[in-house]
């Protein structure tokens, strides 16, 4: 048991966030583990709550009930002064792009590194290995108008992961962009999960899951529908209600309401 | 790098608000200038009351060289009416109606007048043997100043009898109005000022939310995202307050010093050099008003 609350990177416990009291939750007591390394994407349909997880993680939002972890650390008990410090563990990218218009390549992926205090010139050696990594070596001075959607979300990926990260959480981040661009975000995604980063990435772009063949969480009105390992957007097994014994991505049955996380509490770095 | 990110934050913050600043710059200038009038106000009746207005309320000017009121013909005072008048001031007729007195000395009289008139040209055409020797009487019912008056006006060597008080307490209290006028003024334009810089800030920080949600979510400490709106705020207010110690300083040294002092060569005048001590008030009045404005504002408008 121990060993499988270190191997967690993100874990839920009884989670259930609830927006308006009249309102169905926007999640209902979801019990999920992301180990680290892992690459999940999180599937459902618009309003399933995909979102809200991401936001949970993020400590964006509270919890209605039950735990969140993050690398071991029940978000809930990090003070409002070390939540900075929870989300430097976390890349974040979203369907948007959210790039700073007035400056370019290199200086939206700097701002990431200079809000949280390095030094100049660990900026000018970490930006343009980073944006080696996702496939823009050469377009530093181009301003964001300049690029094309995809480059754009390439910026952005590099600004998620430019402090290295040991999780990268992506809200739907194929959601403005041509089927063939999307498959050019999803190889550098790919890649930054091959160097050890934890990827989470929701998205309801069947294309993309049913190709990249990683572990799939089917969200449902703020339920867990499915959890397979290497599947495909919709389900081959057929969906008996909610009786289904859900899998983790190793295959293990996943027995609902584990212990809670008591194992060691670590930084989120990769 | 964050202290020069920081700077750069503000100087980009400030340029792109640039009216609104000016609008905050003026409102903290005008207010704070009323602030500091109040203040010089209160100054100027202090350097009005010289050395003895809070210590005693009648005086008795005893005759000197240059003494032309007829009770003084016959000359300065003698050492003999001096200790005449020394002893009718402890004999029990009169020391039943006073606290105590003081003599006053032509030498001490020069002194105490020099510290007065120290901004006024006068000072230089004034000599010792110009000012009068006197008695300083802390009356026990200032309203009795008539029967020290008949007593002493009739002695040898009494040039007058005066009842100080009655002189300034008329001016004084305008004054005092006044000040309360420029405190009350200074009170709703303060309002103004916090009003307005919490709504410059409010702007400052809508137009930034791109800015400050990434930096929120790449992981900055609230005070590297709080800092340049805050920052934002106080220097402008700071300048306003810089503009306000400047006014006054003008007020003091072209108005006071060179007109004023001029028309009332017999008043003492504050000095522009003495204004400077509201400054640093002023700067830290505005700064702090500006800086807890913008951090409350912040505190509902900026999600960190
Ligand atoms: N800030 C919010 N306030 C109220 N309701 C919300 C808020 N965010 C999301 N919801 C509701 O929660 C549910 C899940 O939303 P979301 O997590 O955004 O789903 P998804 O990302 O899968 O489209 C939806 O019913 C949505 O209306
Ligand atoms: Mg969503």
């Amino acid at each position: 048991m121990p060993c499988r609350v270190l191997r967690a990177m993100i874990r839920f416990e009884n989670v259930t966030k609830v927006y308006d009291q009249k309102a169905r939750p926007a999640l209902d007591s979801i019990n999920l583990e992301i180990d680290r390394g892992e690459f999940a994407f999180l599937v459902g349909a618009s309003g399933s709550g995909k979102s809200t997880f991401l936001r949970l993680v993020l400590k964006e939002d509270r919890a209605t009930s039950g735990a969140v972890y993050v690398a071991g650390q029940n978000v809930a008990r990090i003070s409002s002064w070390r939540v900075p410090r929870l989300r430097r563990g976390i890349g974040v990218v979203f369907q948007d792009f959210r790039l700073l218009p007035q400056k370019n390549v290199f200086a939206n992926v700097a701002f990431a590194m200079q809000v949280i205090g390095k030094s100049r010139s660990v900026i000018r050696d970490t930006v343009p290995e980073v944006l080696k990594t996702v496939g823009l070596e050469g377009k530093e001075h181009r301003m964001p108008h300049e690029l094309s959607g995809g480059e754009q979300q390439r910026v952005a990926i590099a600004r998620a992961v430019v402090n290295r990260p040991g999780i990268l959480l992506a809200d739907e981040p194929t959601g403005n962009l041509d089927p063939t661009t999307s498959m050019g975000i999803m190889g550098v995604l790919d890649k930054i999960n091959q160097n050890g980063t934890t990827v989470v990435m929701a998205t309801h772009d069947d294309d993309i899951v049913n190709e990249m063949r990683k572990r799939v969480v089917e969200l449902k009105n703020g339920v867990v529908i499915r959890d397979e390992a290497r599947a495909l957007y919709t389900s081959m097994i057929p969906v008996v209600g909610q009786s289904r014994r859900l899998k983790d991505a190793s295959g293990r049955e996943t027995p609902d309401g584990g212990l809670p996380g008591t194992g060691a509490e670590g930084e989120v770095q990769r | 790098m964050r202290l020069a990110f920081i700077l750069s934050e503000i100087g980009s913050g400030l340029r792109r608000n640039l009216s609104m600043v000016v609008s905050v710059i003026l409102v903290t200038f005008v207010s704070l200038t009323f602030v500091g009038a109040a203040g010089m106000l209160q100054m100027q009746i202090n350097q009005m009351k010289g050395y003895w207005y809070d210590k005693v309320q009648v005086a008795i000017f005893l005759c000197s060289d240059g003494s032309t009121a007829p009770s003084c013909a016959s000359g300065p005072v003698t050492p003999e009416q001096q200790q005449g008048l020394n002893a009718l001031l402890e004999s029990p007729s009169v020391a039943q109606y006073i606290n105590d007195f003081q003599f006053e000395s032509r030498d001490e009289a020069y002194k105490h007048f020099k510290d007065q008139f120290s901004n006024s040209p006068i000072v230089d055409s004034v000599t010792p043997d110009q000012l009068p020797a006197s008695f300083r009487i802390n009356m026990k019912d200032p309203q009795k100043y008539q029967i020290i008056s008949e007593t002493f006006s009739s002695q040898p060597g009494v040039e007058t009898v005066i009842d100080q008080r009655q002189l300034l307490e008329r001016l004084f209290s305008v004054m005092n109005g006044a000040s309360l006028v420029a405190v009350g003024i200074a009170g709703v334009m303060i309002v103004c000022a916090i009003l307005l810089i919490a709504t410059t800030i409010r702007l400052s920080a809508f137009s930034r939310r791109r800015e400050t949600g990434i930096m929120r979510l790449v992981g900055a400490s609230k005070t590297v995202i709080q800092l340049p709106f805050i920052l934002e705020g106080v220097i402008a207010a700071v300048i306003g307050a810089a503009l306000a110690s400047g006014t006054l300083w003008a007020v003091a040294q072209f108005f006071l010093g060179d007109y004023m002092s001029r028309q009332y060569p017999d008043t003492a005048f504050i000095s522009s050099g003495q204004t400077l001590i509201l400054a640093p008030a002023l700067l830290i009045l505005g700064g702090s008003l500006a800086g807890i404005s913008s951090l409350l504002t912040l505190r509902r408008y900026l999600r960190v």
